[in-house]
């Protein structure tokens, strides 16, 4: 394998581990407030949609604002769905993806050609150029912030409210904290990352948004939760893994002369890497107590 | 005993502090908690708010304290009028509740649950100057706990002294605590009270929830005592008699509340029924040894060893927490000891599966009624089944569930025991407290099983079904059965005993019968102090 | 009590129950209206008339007998992915893998055209086929969940993936056909399920699913081990209390659930005219996994429930196309009403919102503020 092989690979790999890290991200806060949000898979799918709409008509940057939007606006109606009118998590969410996977096919005819959308290469986010290749900038974006919400989470007041909510509600109610109110707040915020991801994978890496696109980035992302035992930054450790598999799995396609194992092999690799690790992680974490039950005064 | 300062204040001379006027709570299913429940507090007192489980003490507190609206009704105090919208509200204005479930987050420290009730959201944690705060507060208050370890390691009392130095922390002029001695032993809550005496001497209101006549008659200034939601009482400590109070809470026939009073302890009522002097009764139940840790990977049963004989009721007292949930689990099938044997009538029984130690005839009246006795979205038929569901006698055709038969089953039992639900196929949710623990004693006897377990089989009852219940097991005793019973209810394990084991950290400091324990031992051996007892016999 | 008081005691809380019992019909109907609504809406903001649109859809799937027989026939495999996932929630548990193990089951009876079987057995080892790949399939995150403590959501949509990657590879290398290189081997003449009424796609098949149906309501409701599924599901300790183990209920509902899935494979490879063959792509079989999932919340997770519910969704999916030609409203639309539908059954009680809004909003339901 040669130098620029590698580099190839590891560049992949930075772009494969965007959504991910970005979404588990999101969804570690929105867990650490008490929302398990299944429906991740289907807002990553709206706000890539979303997103190549918004870029579409206005370029790339309010393309990802779009995007972010979406993703946040669907997390806000998650959360109150879940918080405020008692909602069952597991339902809310598995009734996400759905409607996203309905509403995105449906929206591909009724605005164009059923099954895709293709972005025109002006609309597409512009990627900074390295003597090796380019790299979106988003990926920056996803390694720093894992850092910023960690301090968050750890340093701050706001964080330690957030770990109340989540783990005794009762508690952090007494102490005066609107235990709905912080959860709304956590996971819309989870959703907006999740948002940006989407958008991500539709304005910056893949140039066009198709029914598949997410192919259950969600539920990995969830597995990398997991993982990372709520920890941002090993968030952000297991999405690099995530994202080196994915791109050797696609190397591994692309280069004539490996012909040992047909190539659905390695489409399959990342989703049985992802299953292993959860598998190998679990039990060695611990998860808030009030994770998954609506919160009730009485 | 320690007997505690009762200097009588004048009631009346005090200033007002707060005053609730008509306060009136439904609920969203329609239960009313509260009728139109007038109450003054004053400041420098401590009132004692008396009533049974389901009386509505904590329903009123928990509107005083702002977790709850009235439903009707208006709170006042010297300044104005006074609604609190949330907690936060009533501990800014003063008022601070240590609940009976501590509302304390685990995995935090004794100084993160504090710092979580002051300051404002997006600043850094100025740690190091609630410490400074925090320990200052330990040193008056005399309350010690270990800052720095997540307080869900924490003993039991530990874990209330985090609760009442948290509440303290807000500087609060109205004190209330729900139940706080139920999980305390008698040392400690000598402790408690000397604080809460100290608080009155500043000036600080108190009000202390409570089921338990001795206690509210030691401490308090006022008694007020309440009925299925209603004021039946308002009374100076020092002019109330232990019978009256008991009538006013239990509110029915003299007879009754006879019973109620019979449970006084200072001095242990007189046994009806003679004592065993039988020893050569045959062996039932025989534990040797035996060890277990508990949930957290400590040990929580500790070498502990007796016998139960047939028609014998063998009590093992203690304060909740010191082993014994665990060493009922390890003879029931619930949990795998690390060492020791059981058997039952020669059997082992340690390590076997639940239905295998039924079979054997063992009935097992477990704890906690909602989490471990039923399936509470279950019809009464369906939870009426439960551990004995595949049964010859339910069973169909092509191995199905009889239904029928089943239907038949539970018609029965609601009959032999009383219990009151609309049908065999009303759901267990549907039902009170005092039926669903009927439902499951009636289940677990209707096996006529040879050895009974029972764990806190009265807790939050009625006085009535805790009663009825109580009954149940003196005559399944009289008819040769054996019986376990398990209560922190130190007034039930000693009056309903044939021999009694006091439990402490896991092993029993003593088995004796209760004629030969005055209360004074008991406390001290319940509190882990043996030195300075007297001498306590030994089987 | 007398035996007679005891006895109208047990009639009124039988009465009473009863139109409680009905609460939970209520919400599935509210939901399924709230679906429809929301449909509308969007359809209006893209240009579409939803009068129209939901006349052609009515027609399409109820209003002639070939209709009717479309949306029984495409019922059959949602009936039983619902029972997959409401056999598991009943158990206390998510599973989310009909749709893997659906793939596995229809693969596992297009095997069949390589056997020679007395042509009597044939139907039965598809089934059995069918049935064993989809239990498998369902296995392995039963035993990650009971042994290992991996979360049931998370590996059940990776063996999904899995899956779906496996069957292409088995369609395109495998189990090809050799004449027709974009799909697989047909299923043998003597294993295909009779069509029942002609000219429709709506076979025997419909039978199988229906039989299945009734035999899990009879397991979960009439049987001992049915049983301990759903006291495990209910509460654990209590469960466990009861001498009934967690680790098994949760293992036997995940084989049952497979099992249906598989069967719901089978269905379609040995049910569907004219070719009786799994497509590469999984083109006819796709998403009939997830969408029982749909069909079993609406009908409460319970079989005859789930029956009426199966009928409702196969009726959306075959009108879906003649509300294409008629009114060209895009078949996608009705997965929007199915996302819709999910979501507002996910809120408990909504009945009592759907109250609330009468009481702010009374002008928008036409009558006067009540009181």
């Amino acid at each position: 394998m040669s130098w620029s092989s590698l580099i190839n690979i590891l560049f992949i790999a930075l772009h494969a581990m965007v959504p991910i890290t970005l979404t588990a991200v999101g969804e570690i806060v929105g867990e650490t407030a008490g929302l398990f949000n299944i429906g991740l898979e289907g807002m990553l799918l709206l706000s890539a949609f979303m997103g190549v709409i918004g870029a579409e008509h206005a370029g790339p940057i309010v393309g990802l604002l779009v995007g972010a939007g979406t993703g946040a606006l669907v997390g806000l109606v998650f959360s109150i769905i879940s918080t405020y009118w008692k909602g069952n998590q597991m339902i809310t969410g598995i009734g996400i993806n759905l409607f996203a996977a309905g509403a995105v096919a449906y929206s591909f005819v009724v605005l164009g050609r059923p099954g895709y959308r293709l972005l025109d290469a002006a609309d597409r986010l512009p990627a900074i150029r390295t003597p090796s290749g380019g790299l979106s900038p988003i990926i920056f974006v996803a390694i720093l912030v894992p850092f910023l919400v960690y301090w968050f989470l750890k340093r701050t007041r706001a964080g330690l409210i957030l770990k109340a909510a989540g783990e005794a509600p009762e508690a952090a109610d007494v102490a005066g904290i609107n235990v709905n109110r912080m959860r709304l707040l956590a996971t819309t915020f989870g959703g907006l990352l999740a948002g940006l991801a989407g958008a991500y994978m539709s304005i910056s890496w893949v140039g066009s948004v198709t029914k598949g696109l997410s192919a259950g980035r969600g539920f990995i992302s969830l597995a990398i939760v997991v993982f990372s035992g709520l920890n941002p930054i090993l968030a952000l450790v297991g999405g690099f893994i995530y994202g080196i598999f994915q791109s050797l799995a696609i190397w591994i396609k692309n280069t004539p002369g490996i012909t040992f194992l047909p190539w659905q092999v390695f489409d399959m690799l990342p989703y049985i890497v992802t299953l292993l690790v959860v598998a190998g992680v679990i039990g060695r974490v611990r998860f808030p107590k009030a994770l998954g039950t609506p919160y009730k005064r009485e | 005993m320690v007997q505690v300062d009762q200097t009588p204040r004048a009631v009346g001379t005090s200033e007002l502090f707060l005053a609730a006027h008509g306060i009136s709570k439904t609920y969203s299913d329609g239960t009313e908690a509260l009728k139109r429940v007038d109450l003054e507090i004053h400041h420098g007192e401590i009132i004692g708010l008396l009533g049974e489980n389901g009386a509505g003490k904590t329903t009123l507190t928990k509107i005083l304290s702002g977790l709850l609206p009235p439903t009707e009704g208006r709170v006042e105090s010297p300044r104005g009028s006074v609604r609190f919208a949330s907690p936060r509200e009533a501990t800014d204005f003063g008022i601070g509740m240590v609940h009976q479930h501590f509302a304390l987050v685990g995995p935090f420290t004794a100084a993160e649950n504090v710092a979580l009730s002051h300051e404002r959201p997006f600043t850094r944690i100025r740690l190091a100057k609630s410490l400074e705060r925090l320990k200052a507060l330990m040193e008056e208050s005399g309350l010690h706990v270990p800052l720095d370890v997540p307080i869900e390691k924490l003993a039991v009392g530990e874990q209330q002294r985090v609760e009442i130095l948290k509440v303290l922390s807000r500087d609060v002029d109205l004190l209330i605590l729900d139940e706080p001695t139920s999980v305390l032993t008698p040392l400690e809550v000598d402790n408690l009270f000397e604080l809460l005496h100290k608080l009155r001497g500043q000036g600080k209101s108190i009000i202390l929830i409570t089921h338990k006549l001795k206690e509210v008659q030691s401490i308090t200034d006022r008694i007020v005592v309440l009925r299925h939601g209603e004021l039946v009482g308002n009374v100076r400590t020092s002019e109330a008699t232990t019978e009256h109070l008991a009538r006013l809470m239990v509110g029915e026939a003299l007879e009754q509340a006879a019973d109620a009073v019979e449970l006084r302890d200072d001095a242990l009522p007189v046994r009806r029924d003679e004592v065993l002097d039988d020893i050569e009764k045959e062996i039932v139940l025989h534990v040797e040894k035996l060890v277990s840790r508990g949930n957290t990977g400590e040990i929580a049963v500790d070498g502990v060893s007796f016998d139960v004989h047939a028609g014998e009721i063998f009590g093992i007292a203690g304060v909740e927490g010191n082993g014994q949930s665990e060493l009922v689990e390890c003879l029931t099938g619930l949990r795998v000891p690390t060492q020791g044997k059981a058997t039952i009538v020669g059997t082992d029984i340690l390590g076997r599966d639940p239905r295998e130690i039924y079979r054997l005839g063992v009935a097992h009246i477990p704890e906690d009624r909602w989490e471990v006795g039923l399936v509470l979205p279950f019809t009464l038929a369906e939870n009426a089944i439960l551990g004995i569901h595949r049964w010859e006698q339910f069973r169909g055709p092509l191995r199905t569930i009889r239904w029928g038969a089943v239907q038949q089953h539970v018609r029965a039992l609601m009959k032999r025991f009383e219990i009151r639900a609309t049908g065999p196929s009303a759901p267990a949710k549907s039902l009170s407290g005092g039926n669903q623990q009927k439902l499951i004693v009636g289940r677990e006897l209707a096996k006529d099983p040879a050895v009974i377990v029972a764990s806190q089989p009265t807790r939050g009852l009625d006085v009535a079904s805790a009663k009825y219940i109580r009954d149940l097991l003196v005559d399944m005793r009289n008819r040769g059965r054996a019986v376990l019973l398990v209560s922190a209810d130190l007034d039930e394990v000693l009056a309903r005993s044939d021999r009694v084991a006091i439990m402490y950290e896991g092993r029993f400091m003593t088995v004796c019968r209760p004629a030969e324990l005055d209360r004074e031992t008991v406390g001290m051996l319940m509190g882990g102090v043996t030195s300075g007892a007297k001498e306590v016999c030994d089987e | 009590m007398s035996e007679r008081e005891l006895l109208a005691q047990d009639i009124k809380g039988a009465l009473k129950r009863g139109l409680f019992g009905l609460s939970p019909i209520a919400e599935s109907l509210v939901a399924a209206a709230l679906g429809l609504i929301i449909g509308a809406i969007i359809m209006a903001l893209s240009g579409f008339d939803p009068i129209v649109a939901y006349a052609a859809l009515l027609k399409g799937g109820f209003a002639s007998t070939y209709a009717l027989a479309t949306s029984a026939a495409r019922a059959t495999p949602l009936l039983l992915t619902g029972l997959t996932f409401a056999i598991c929630v009943r158990a206390g548990m998510f599973n989310i893998g009909a749709e893997g193990q659906m793939y596995m089951g229809a693969l596992a009876a297009v095997t069949l055209s390589y056997f020679v079987l007395p042509p009597g057995l044939y139907q039965i080892v598809g089934i059995l086929f069918a049935m064993t790949a989809g239990a498998l399939w369902s296995l392995i995150p039963a035993l990650l969940r009971v042994f290992r403590g991996v979360s049931e959501v998370i590996s059940t949509i990776m063996f999904n993936w899995i899956s779906h990657f496996l069957a292409f590879y088995l369609i395109a290398k495998i189990l090809v056909d050799p004449a027709r290189s974009s799909q697989t081997v047909r299923v043998p003449v003597a294993a295909r399920f009779p069509i029942l009424i002609p000219r429709t796609d709506l076979s025997y098949a419909l039978f199988a699913a229906l039989a299945f149906a009734i035999l899990i309501y009879v397991l979960l409701w009439h049987t001992p081990t049915g049983y301990e599924i759903r006291a495990a599901g209910l509460n654990p300790r209590a469960a466990k209390y009861g001498g009934i183990k967690s680790k098994r209920t949760m293992i036997m509902s995940f084989l049952l659930g497979g099992m249906s899935a598989g069967l719901a494979g089978a269905a379609m490879a040995m049910g569907t005219p004219p070719s009786y063959a799994v497509f590469a792509g999984l083109s006819q079989i796709a998403n009939l996994g997830f969408n029982g999932m749909a069909v079993a919340m609406v009908g409460r997770n319970h079989p005859i429930g789930m029956i009426a519910s199966a009928l409702l969704f196969g009726g959306l999916a075959a009108g879906a196309r003649e509300m294409q030609i008629s009114a060209g409203v895009p078949v996608e639309m009705v997965g929007v009403v199915q996302g819709v539908i999910v979501i507002a059954l996910a809120v408990p009680e909504l009945l009592r919102i759907f109250r609330i809004f009468r009481k702010r909003w009374p002008r928008l339901f036409g009558r006067r503020a009540e009181v």
